[in-house]
């Protein structure tokens, strides 16, 4: 009887996030992708590539198009231009290829009110290619005590989640997730997140359209801004932020002179309540202290914030 | 090239059997649902057999009863339900799994199509148990003439949904269908004592071939009372088999064209 083998050494407590390498083929590829209602175009012209272990997050406000541009990747709609490829292959024309690896999660959807969860979780998986066991499903998102409830009685967010199971249901290397924290509680936030940073460290890439920031800031590797049909700011979310100044904000009291403007900063409001806004926060915040220190000057409310993603956003939504 | 190594998994049959088989469990609950569906037939049946008077016995009764099947509940009760379906969200749900979007809308027509088997075989037990029943001169005939009679109000139903806006409307917008195919039928009068021009036209609607086909299998009967039989039974068939056949093209492709999965935005 042979001895059984050791197994392997333990891996590290916290790994850091593996980066894909950077020649694995991108699991979505977008490319001019229009879309066209009638008279109304919804997408004029969106490119992106999502590659595998990365989270793609599309933000905007509602009507920019998000949607429409999901739709398309998910295969549920025809592109009016451009083209779309999802693992190498048309979402819609290969709609047999592709779905068993896709997970798509809709901004509103629905589920039969009379099944419970588990029936519900029991159903999909059967029409399904290599589903994962519904215990695990449920396990998933926290709906195991749930299981024997019928849909009907479930909260908003609880109906959300097992929407999420069925998304996953099929161990998908791609997840579309169209606002998938939407009406839930801050806890459920936070199990939804922890769960796709999960699925991402095994490799699946995510697209994910949202319109709270601390979720693109959160989770997503790339982020693009959305704005009538169209891509406006694209990048990482340092590189999105860097597109705007920082800001140092405080008060004067009365009495107190101004104090000298260094170079690059550019005034907003001058006394008693004062903003700046500058590309070089880190030296002109040393220059306002230095100058405050050497007169005696209280900076009240002092606050210096680097460009946040929140800003970049805001600017692209009031330009108009 | 794609990287796509995909596994085999369960066939068709039984992917769309998960699906159906909830389907059907969603119907066993709908208590009122079962309960006309039930009760649907007996009334039908003992409104034919009153309204028919003598001339209905038997594989005849059947043949009535089969055809109202197919109209009042086949039909109505599945624009019914994938109205209800697109309105609650759920077929656009269920459009984002490994389904096509035919084996969503047969999966969803599953429980009806059960309850009208089991209909037409009640009443067709019914006409047995009474003693009336007489052996059909071609069995495929009748047979063949249900499944494809089905198959027209599967399709008719989704095209329906294309004009019908809730569950509630489907009363009305049903009723094209439902009188218009039901009163020329040939299931209340013969439809040889219609003028040439309309008796032409009856045999066009959806339910008349049924009733033509089955008609025919059962006692050799045509539409016109004449009664054949062996070769000329088949090349009498040929008429309606045809004119099913394009009904189920033609809603097809209205379905195909204009079904909508979502509620109107």
């Amino acid at each position: 009887m042979h001895p059984s083998v050791a197994s392997a050494p333990p891996s590290p407590a916290e790994s850091p996030r593996p980066t894909p390498p950077a020649s694995a083929p991108p699991a979505v590829e977008v490319a001019d992708l229009r879309r066209r209602y009638g008279d109304f175009e919804a997408v004029r012209g969106v490119s992106f590539e999502v590659r595998p272990g990365e989270v793609f997050a599309l933000l905007g406000v509602n009507g920019a198009g998000k949607t429409s541009a999901l739709e398309v990747l998910e295969g549920l709609a025809p592109v009016s231009g451009g083209s779309v490829r999802v693992l190498g292959a048309d979402p819609r024309r290969e709609r047999a290829v592709v779905r068993p690896h896709l997970g798509v999660l809709l901004q509103v959807s629905g589920l039969p009110g009379d099944l419970t969860v588990a029936e519900t979780v029991r159903t999909w998986a059967g029409t399904l290619t290599a589903p994962r066991p519904v215990d695990e499903a449920l396990a998933q998102v926290d709906l195991t005590g749930r299981a024997d409830v019928r849909v009907r009685s479930l909260s908003g967010g609880e109906r959300r989640r097992l929407d999420l199971a069925l998304a996953l249901l099929g161990r998908p290397r791609v997840l579309v997730l169209d606002e998938p924290t939407t009406g839930l509680d801050p806890e459920s936030r936070r199990t939804v997140w922890r769960l796709v940073r999960d699925l991402v460290d095994d490799g699946a890439a995510v697209v994910l359209t949202t319109h709270h920031l601390e979720e693109a800031e959160e989770l997503a590797d790339r982020i693009a801004v959305m704005r009538a049909g169209r891509i406006v700011l694209a990048g990482t979310r340092e590189e999105i932020a860097e597109t705007q100044p920082a800001t140092i904000r405080f008060t004067l009291d009365d009495g107190v002179p101004q104090p000298p403007v260094p170079a690059g900063v550019h005034v907003v409001s001058a006394g008693p309540r004062v903003e700046w806004h500058t590309r070089a926060l880190q030296p002109a915040l040393a220059r306002l202290l230095a100058w405050a220190a050497a007169y005696g000057v209280v900076l009240r409310g002092l606050q210096a914030r680097s460009a946040s993603l929140e800003q970049a956003f805001l600017a692209v939504a009031d330009a108009e | 090239m794609t990287t796509l190594a995909t596994p085999v998994g369960p066939s068709p049959l039984r992917r769309v059997g998960a699906l159906a088989a909830a389907e059907t469990r969603l119907l066993a609950r709908n208590r009122t649902a079962v309960v006309n569906s039930v009760l649907m037939p007996l009334l039908l049946v003992g409104f034919v057999a009153v309204v028919g008077g003598d001339g209905l016995l038997g594989a005849d009764l059947l043949v009535a009863a089969a055809g109202f099947t197919l109209v009042f509940l086949t039909y109505y009760n599945l624009v019914t339900t994938y109205v209800a379906r697109r309105e609650d969200l759920v077929l656009q749900r269920l459009r984002t799994g490994e389904l096509s979007d035919g084996q969503v809308l047969l999966a969803t027509a599953v429980p009806t199509l059960l309850v009208t088997a089991v209909q037409i075989g009640l009443v067709a037990a019914g006409v047995a148990v009474l003693g009336r029943w007489t052996a059909p001169v071609d069995p495929v005939l009748p047979v063949l003439a249900v499944l494809l009679g089905a198959t027209v109000m599967v399709l008719l139903a989704t095209a329906s949904t294309v004009f019908t806006r809730t569950p509630e409307s489907a009363q009305i917008t049903t009723l094209p269908v439902v009188m218009g195919a039901t009163a020329l039928s040939g299931l209340f009068f013969p439809l040889n004592v219609l003028p040439e021009e309309l008796a032409t036209v009856a045999r066009l609607l959806p339910l008349t071939p049924v009733i033509e086909l089955a008609q025919l299998g059962v006692d050799g009967r045509t539409w016109d009372g004449e009664v054949v039989a062996g070769a000329g039974l088949w090349w009498a068939a040929l008429g309606p088999l045809g004119t099913l056949l394009a009904w189920t093209a033609i809603a097809a492709l209205a379905t195909a064209r204009w079904f909508r999965w979502s509620p109107r935005r």
